[in-house]
């Protein structure tokens, strides 16, 4: 850890003090290694760098989590506008003073991107979904490096992060997260296989009471990895609107709510139509705390996989302190900086 | 004739459209029991006149009075139980039976669903028009002529005291124009009172009690000693040549002009 | 064109197309002869579970489908009879009752509460529906007269306009309420729950109420302006009695489920052809066959696929081919 602020504490002085020197400064700690970075990125296309990356513009809000985590946020010079919304904001206003103050410049989202501006801020890299293949198309035409992201699994997740480790210079960081993560979920494993049986999992989007998910997606991996079956597992699609009969046969033991603004556990408590499952009659009906720290495209999925476990297995873990746990996962994938936004509960 | 009471008069009427002065200063009565035919050239205001009547356009300045009550102060139903007009044009979008078409001439009558009484008179005008017939048929499959003697039903249908007609024998053939004109006097013969404009002056002169001429909206003064009949009146008005050729006490019309193709011999 | 067998065919539809759909959804879930059983010990006075299946089939009959079957048939019956109506006052068959900015003001309306989270979603799509109608009407008036060319001019200017306002609103949220926005206006009849109902029940129905009584005064108002003065109604007042109610019924609809397209359309088009346009037959044909007519569609949806496709997918995809038949058979029918 000490060594990653005191490089900060250097690379802040050095872009203080200079303000004229074009800021290609490509200050990682494999420096020495003069070979070219060769990636693949998501789209299958061969990403070259002669040295790691050192102005990269990040325009997805969950690799743009990762390069925290790999402590490479300081080359970070554009970011996406959803980064200054919505609940994601306070966590990153206490890690970077520049998303505090707000001087981060964030030229684009999730669907729309000003090219001019990305080209103006002068990158070696530019990091976006994949498939918004037109403004790829432009900026790679400038000769601008683009890493394509699509998270369909939690294997993409450590695909993404190897990657991005080894675009910033931070390989052997990656690896300890990634190795950290795989044995908190083999923990969890180990402890969820000695009740023996998988409890039903219903999870509801925000969308609505019958949105979910099927056998091919995020939610369904994580509800396995915590140990629980997803009711809807049967149905391949990633993502559908179920008929309400289906669900009430299926008489889930536990129900998950995504994030929602606009319902909580108590309105489906409250339901009279939700009355006779099994998940409302024991009380066992919860929702994900808030979208940052429920996010399935970073490593902080393993949060949510344990959360999860919990709210499946409670006697095994009794009372957990799930607070806490919260606050030790966030330390060691952030740093200690995090913790002012995580606010007491 | 039956009474002489005045069903309709008219006194100091000017119309406006947009600036356009369409009628100046028109004077009209008609008395009860009486066919009045209303003539001129095209876009002398006779429509207008018509229609302002009916109280179907918003009435200019002047004054309209109906068996003696303010058309102004009249409701719609009221109005319409005294008074019916026949529109020049009619656009049939669905294809309502013919039945149904006369029937809705009883909307005054009716509250909300029209009940037995209303069929009856509905069946009863189909008959005076001569159209039972075409009961059960689809409006929009008829002729223009057939529609037109719907649409006359329906007036019927709708048992006025008073009668406006816009050009009812447009669309007719030379048969039904005369079985109009002859069913128009067997109402009036019974007591109603009919206004119509015409275009051809001969039907006029055959059929009609009173005539009112139209020139650029304003009343074309007939003095003492002229008949309706009179050439020079007829050039006045159609600012054309006429020819008048007796025909018993009235005339029948001919248009001037030199028709040297024609052999007239 | 009169033929009274079809029409009692079509008064008739209801109460045996109600049971059947209550027979009817995802055979894995329950048979038909389950829920046989369940309505008839019901009605025999028993009440209770025997056992937990029994439960099951008790919930999901009374709490799912009942309420479910009730809303798609007041839907369907309020959309047909409020675009019948609809349809006699422009005087024109191929309009809908979304015509006049019902279906864009109630989307925006929707939209904008599914973006705040404290804006309640029913009242506000009701509310933005009710909304756009008004301005339309407000903007047609000129001097105290309502032309009916007017009426869709300004219907087309409101739904633009409230359509550019719902695009501002897509484009500013996230992915997430935007999909939930596009998953309202595409018409969805799976979230049907007793509470809506009882919110949409007396309205639809009270409105609906209007417009039977207004039924003969549809023929009247469907011959023109001018007839109508010379007839002895006013036609200003007229198109108001029927646009109210008519927009209140289709308003209440899209609150509680979303745009359902061509419903209001079509069912219209389908009586006239099937009874010909005497609306005092039409419009109770109307809602009868419309609500049996939306049932069946949904019962499709239902039971076909694994996961709740949009209904109006539905109503285009069945209602098309039959529409189609009808036209090849009887013709239109009007001119224009």
């Amino acid at each position: 850890m000490n060594r990653f602020s005191f490089l900060r504490a250097f690379l802040l002085g050095i872009v203080l003090v200079s303000p004229g020197i074009i800021p290609h400064v490509c200050i990682a700690s494999e420096l020495v290694a003069s070979s070219r970075i060769t990636v693949t990125d998501f789209r299958g296309k061969t990403i070259s760098l002669d040295r790691p990356a050192g102005r990269i513009v990040c325009l997805i809000e969950s690799a743009l989590s990762g390069l925290y985590m790999l402590g490479a946020a300081d080359r970070v010079v554009g970011i996406s506008a959803n980064v200054y919304q919505g609940d994601v904001y306070p966590y990153y206003a206490a890690m970077d003073p520049r998303i505090a103050e707000k001087s981060l410049p964030a030229p684009g989202n999730w669907d729309f991107v000003n090219i001019e501006r990305v080209i103006a801020l002068d990158p070696d890299l530019v990091i976006i979904w994949s498939r918004q293949e037109e403004s790829i198309r432009a900026i790679e035409e400038r000769g601008i490096p683009v890493f394509g992201v699509f998270i369909g699994s939690f294997e993409d997740i450590y695909r993404e992060m190897r990657a991005l480790g080894k675009l910033t210079g931070t390989s052997e960081r990656a690896g300890q997260l990634i190795d950290a993560a795989k044995e908190e979920l083999t923990r969890i494993g180990a402890k969820t296989q000695t009740v023996g049986k998988r409890p039903r999992v219903y999870f509801m989007w925000s969308q609505g009471e019958l949105e979910t998910s099927g056998s091919k997606s995020t939610v369904h991996e994580l509800i396995t990895l915590a140990g629980g079956e997803n009711v809807c597992g049967g149905i391949e699609q990633e993502h559908l609107v179920v008929n309400m009969e289906r669900v009430l046969a299926w008489d889930p033991e536990v129900i998950v709510l995504w994030v929602n603004e606009r319902k909580g556990p108590k309105d489906i408590l409250d339901s009279p139509i939700w009355q006779g499952v099994r998940a409302v009659r024991t009380q066992n009906v919860h929702e994900l705390p808030d979208v940052f720290s429920s996010d399935l495209w970073t490593l902080k999925f393993q949060y949510v996989v344990k959360l999860l476990a919990e709210w499946c297995h409670p006697d095994v873990y009794g009372e957990a302190d799930l607070e806490k746990e919260r606050r030790e996962i966030f330390v060691k994938l952030y740093g200690e900086k995090i913790l002012p936004a995580l606010s007491p509960r | 004739m039956g009474n002489m009471n005045d069903a309709l008069r008219v006194e100091r009427l000017s119309f406006r459209y947009g600036k356009r002065l369409v009628l100046d200063d028109i004077h009209l009565v008609m008395r009860e029991g009486t066919f009045t035919v209303l003539l001129g050239k095209n876009g002398s205001g006779k429509s207008t006149l018509l229609r302002v009547m009916a109280g179907l356009a918003q009435c200019g300045s002047g004054k309209i009075e109906l068996l003696g009550k303010d058309l102004r102060s009249l409701s719609a139903s009221s109005r319409a139980r005294i008074l019916g007009f026949l529109p020049q044009q009619h656009r049939p979008v669905f294809p309502f039976s013919v039945e149904d078409v006369v029937l809705t001439g009883r909307a005054c009558h009716v509250t909300l669903i029209p009940g037995k009484k209303d069929r009856e008179k509905a069946f009863e005008a189909m008959d005076r028009v001569g159209i039972m017939h075409l009961a059960g048929r689809s409006f929009t499959e008829l002729s223009g002529g057939e529609q037109q003697m719907v649409m006359i039903a329906r007036v019927l249908a709708q048992e006025p005291r008073i009668i406006l007609l816009d050009e009812p024998t447009a669309h007719l053939d030379f048969v039904n124009q005369a079985r109009l004109l002859d069913l128009i006097r067997e109402l009036v013969d019974s007591g109603l009172t009919v206004a119509a404009v015409l275009h051809d002056p001969n039907l006029a002169f055959l059929y009609g009690d009173e005539f009112v001429f139209l020139k650029n909206g304003r009343l074309q003064s007939v003095s003492s000693s002229q008949k309706p009949w009179d050439g020079s009146l007829l050039n006045a008005v159609y600012d054309m040549d006429v020819h008048t050729v007796p025909y018993g006490k009235r005339a029948l019309v001919i248009p001037g002009g030199d028709k040297k193709s024609v052999d007239h011999s | 064109m009169k033929r009274p067998a079809i029409r009692w065919i079509l008064y008739g539809l209801p109460v045996p197309v109600l049971v059947l759909s209550l027979l009817v959804g995802p055979s894995d879930v329950m048979s038909p002869g389950q829920a046989v059983l369940w309505m008839a010990r019901r009605l025999a006075g028993f009440s209770g579970q025997a056992d937990a299946k029994e439960a099951l089939v008790s919930a999901i009959l009374w709490n799912v489908r009942l309420p479910r079957v009730l809303l798609t048939f007041l839907v369907g019956g309020a959309l047909a009879a409020s675009g019948n109506s609809i349809q006699a006052l422009f005087r024109n068959p191929l309009v809908c009752p979304y015509l006049l900015g019902l279906s864009s003001g109630g989307a925006f309306g929707a939209a904008l509460a599914l973006t705040t989270s404290w804006i309640p979603l029913q009242p506000s799509a009701f509310l933005f529906g009710l909304l756009a109608v008004t301005s339309s009407y407000l903007l047609a008036r000129v001097r105290g007269r309502i032309a009916t060319v007017s009426l869709i001019l300004s219907g087309v200017i409101v739904s633009g306009i409230f359509t550019s306002l719902l695009t501002i609103l897509q484009f500013l949220t996230d992915p997430f309420k935007l999909q939930t926005i596009v998953h309202w206006t595409m018409g969805n009849l799976h979230n049907a729950t007793w509470e809506k109902v009882r919110s949409a029940a007396p309205l639809i129905l009270a409105s609906t109420a209007c417009l039977f009584l207004m039924r003969w005064r549809m023929n009247v108002l469907a011959l023109g302006d001018e007839e109508m003065r010379a007839v002895g109604l006013n036609p200003e007042r007229e198109k108001l009695l029927l646009i109210l109610p008519a927009t209140l019924a289709a308003s209440a609809s899209v609150a509680v489920a979303g745009v359902i397209g061509l419903a209001g359309l079509m069912v219209p088009h389908m009586v006239r052809m099937m009874i010909g346009p005497d609306n005092t037959h039409t419009l109770p044909a109307c809602f009868a066959f419309g609500g049996s007519f939306l049932l069946l569609v949904d019962n499709l949806s239902r039971t076909t696929a694994s996961f709740e496709l949009p209904v109006g997918v539905f109503t285009t995809l069945a209602g098309g081919p039959f529409f189609i038949f009808l036209l090849k058979r009887a013709g239109i029918g009007w001119e224009t």
